[in-house]
């Protein structure tokens, strides 16, 4: 490891696995994954922790395994956010320009933007982002900074995520339990969001829904940026639920028959169609009806998309999302997916797919979040990785002469 | 006045969610991070306190060391601030003399190779170090060659001048020795000195004339005191050095046997004859050569007294074999 690099880790704690990413990040914007661990996990609900000793062993035991991947000691950790307790809203602000010949300045931006994010949140609940929305200079969209423009009224939108405070240090001492510094916090959407799609589909406008096993993460992105985020607490788990309730089965079978013959939409006609629950023909293997199985399926599926259109409201609409809706996340492998989608959005959908340089055994739809984590923190700021640059300095130079092997 | 920032309600970040953990919270992992954490930070530590002390350590040195540059002092001009160390005759005017420093020379000024150059260029120093010793002195090692014989060489006008020849074959112009000292060693005789440069190059068999002389001078010295010319005409074709002593004598040393064994020979053989009854005919020639079996010529008659005290004695200068190529 080079003098001037930071070892970064990309932890997403999701309901059915536990992602780490190790990437080392050297200053000039350069990232390089050097290790990758995961872990089933155990202890959280929704995204959420439910059992904090069981979470953390399990984030514990992926780290250590990127760790060992890598050959390298993580120093600050880059952590993905999701669950139902995380809900936005949008604030506009707008103020006339302070100079006489109406030339827009710094404090100008400043102030608009204060007053754009000031908005007092309800007891118990913590700012995760505040996402900016492009500033209007008499009603024109200005997609950069306004500074030196001519005009009589400066606006500005904010998209502000906000969680309960618990649940969002339950997360983090999660990785503090571990001697870990957390970074940054990012939503789970927005990392995922800025992988599997390109600058040009955010410019026209595109929806970015990631399905996970516990819950349903979308972006909607408009203008180039992010315009709306929000999270369902529903994802694949409820499709194998609904199935083990259906069908009476234990939840690993279900899990099964989900992965093995789950379906979107049905195309089973022949109600006769039946297959093996395990297919080995041991005791207690059983049949299924395959038209069955969709049915549950794809009816959950096509609430779970309503769901997020609905959430979504007017600020979806097929003109606005030019570029169509983007599928990920590990559920996105469910097949016809994609055309359910189409139907219930009326849009051209398409499952996210990371971009070339991602290496082959990082492109499956499960890693996109952590991936995106490490992408979209380093893309957009100069944050934590340069500020633990400067925390350490030379001592912490030094001190990694003395790493142990 | 108030800034509208400041009457704006604060929102909360989760930046501000404390991550400090106790010990006590964390996994056995994490415990084992922080203990690898703070022996880390530990070796950190000393390895910079080590370093500071190595610093202040080498930096005492520095100042203490007089050789080191001290600023000013090493930009003043040397003047006669020479000192020479010599295991030999030379004194600190050869050197000043050699050195020919420029007087607004500074020690930081001062190419070493080349002033080294210029002392080696006398052949009578074998080897010299000269070292900057700041604040502003420069200082000379010098060992010297020790001269074994002497020789008669042509100078450049024609005229025959005294060079002296170092154990290693050597010849060159001895600066500062005793010339009674210079007086006491004897002729070299029967080589041809070929010119090298400004010089001549060295002879060959030196080592070994050298030998015979010291040993000569040591367990000898009554013997070596007579000796005044020795020859290495028959060096190099039958190993022979031949020594002509002050009364006429002449005596062949061979190289195949130790010179003790030769030395005590010629002294047994010349207190026999100086024990012989007068009238008997002086020895011309000792051959020691051969071994034990040492043939000893004599000279043909008695002369008479007259005659005898007409002849020359040792001759100031031998009659010399020398020639000079060019």
């Amino acid at each position: 490891m080079s003098s001037n690099s930071t070892i970064i880790g990309a932890v997403e704690i999701g309901t059915s696995k536990i992602t780490v990413l190790v990437a080392e990040y050297h200053s000039g914007r350069e990232l390089a994954i050097i290790g990758c661990g995961e872990c089933p996990s155990r202890g959280v609900t929704k995204g959420t922790i439910s059992d904090f000793r069981a979470a953390s062993d399990c984030t514990q035991f992926a780290i250590q395994q990127a760790e060992k991947d890598a050959n390298e000691r993580i120093e600050s950790v880059f952590l993905a956010q999701t669950g139902g307790h995380l809900e936005g809203f949008s604030n506009e602000a707008s103020v006339n320009v302070k100079a006489a010949d109406n030339m827009i300045d710094r404090d100008d931006i400043k102030t608009v933007c204060e007053l754009a994010k000031s908005k007092e949140l309800p007891a118990g609940r913590m700012v995760v982002h505040h996402i900016r929305r492009p500033y209007r200079v008499d009603g024109r969209l200005v997609p950069d900074q306004p500074e030196n423009l001519v005009g009589q009224r400066l606006e500005v939108g904010y998209w502000t995520v906000h969680g309960q405070e618990q649940r969002l240090a339950d997360t983090i001492h999660v990785i503090r339990g571990c001697n870990l510094e957390v970074g940054e916090l990012v939503l789970s959407s927005l990392a995922s969001g800025h992988m599997v799609t390109t600058a040009e589909e955010r410019q026209h406008g595109v929806l970015v829904i990631d399905i996970g096993a516990g819950t349903t993460d979308f972006v909607l992105y408009r203008d180039g940026g992010p315009h709306m985020t929000g999270v369902l607490p529903v994802g694949g788990s409820h499709l194998t639920n609904d199935l083990s309730i259906g069908l009476r089965l234990t939840e690993n079978q279900a899990e099964k028959l989900k992965l093995r013959f789950g379906r979107a939409l049905v195309l089973a006609k022949d109600r006769t169609d039946k297959v093996w629950l395990d297919g080995n023909y041991a005791i207690g293997d059983r049949q299924f009806p395959r038209q069955a199985i969709e049915q549950v399926t794809a009816a959950r599926t096509w609430e779970l998309l309503e769901a997020v259109k609905k959430k979504l409201g007017h600020a979806f609409s097929p003109e606005t999302c030019a570029a169509g809706v983007v599928l990920t996340g590990g559920t996105a492998k469910l097949p016809a997916i994609a055309e359910c989608a189409g139907k219930v959005f009326g849009t051209p959908v398409h499952l996210g797919e990371p971009p070339s340089w991602v290496e082959e055994r990082l492109r499956d739809p499960g890693y996109q979040t952590a991936l995106g984590l490490l992408y979209y923190v380093i893309s957009s700021r100069t944050g934590s990785a340069g500020a633990a640059r400067k925390r350490g300095g030379f001592l912490r130079g030094i001190s990694r002469l003395f790493v142990p092997s | 006045m108030i800034k509208p920032s400041e009457a704006l309600p604060a929102t909360r970040s989760w930046r501000e969610i404390p991550q400090h953990v106790t010990p006590r919270a964390m996994s056995p992992e994490g415990r084992r991070r922080r203990w690898m954490e703070i022996v880390r930070w530990t070796a950190a530590g000393a390895a910079l306190v080590a370093g500071a002390w190595a610093a202040w350590q080498v930096s005492g040195t520095v100042r203490s060391d007089p050789r080191s540059p001290s600023g000013e002092s090493a930009a003043e001009p040397i003047g006669d601030r020479i000192t020479l160390a010599t295991d030999g005759v030379l004194d600190r005017g050869w050197l000043v003399r050699t050195l020919a420093l420029p007087k607004k020379a500074t020690l930081l000024t001062l190419d070493l190779a080349e002033l080294k150059a210029r002392v080696l260029a006398s052949g009578q120093v074998a080897t010299a170090d000269l070292i900057r010793n700041f604040p502003g002195t420069l200082s000379a090692h010098v060992s010297e060659r020790a001269p074994v014989l002497r020789v008669m060489a042509a100078a450049a006008d024609g005229s025959a001048r005294p060079l002296l020849v170092a154990r290693d074959g050597v010849v060159y112009d001895g600066v500062g020795y005793d010339p009674a000292m210079l007086r006491t060693l004897p002729w070299l005789d029967g080589v041809k000195l070929l010119r090298e440069g400004s010089g001549f190059a060295r002879i060959d068999g030196m080592e070994t004339a050298a030998d015979l002389l010291s040993r000569a001078k040591f367990e000898a010295e009554p013997r070596y005191s007579t000796w005044r010319v020795v020859s290495l005409a028959r060096f190099k074709e039958d190993g022979d050095i031949a020594v002509r002593t002050a009364d006429g004598l002449t005596i062949i040393f061979g190289t195949r046997e130790d010179f003790f064994r030769q030395l005590a020979r010629l002294d047994l053989l010349l207190d026999t004859a100086a024990k012989a009854p007068a009238g008997q005919p002086a020895v011309r020639e000792i051959n020691l050569s051969l071994g034990s079996q040492v043939p000893v010529a004599f000279a043909a008659a008695q002369a008479e007294p007259s005659v005898r005290a007409a002849a020359p004695a040792a001759p100031a200068f031998p009659q010399l074999h020398i020639k000079i190529t060019p």
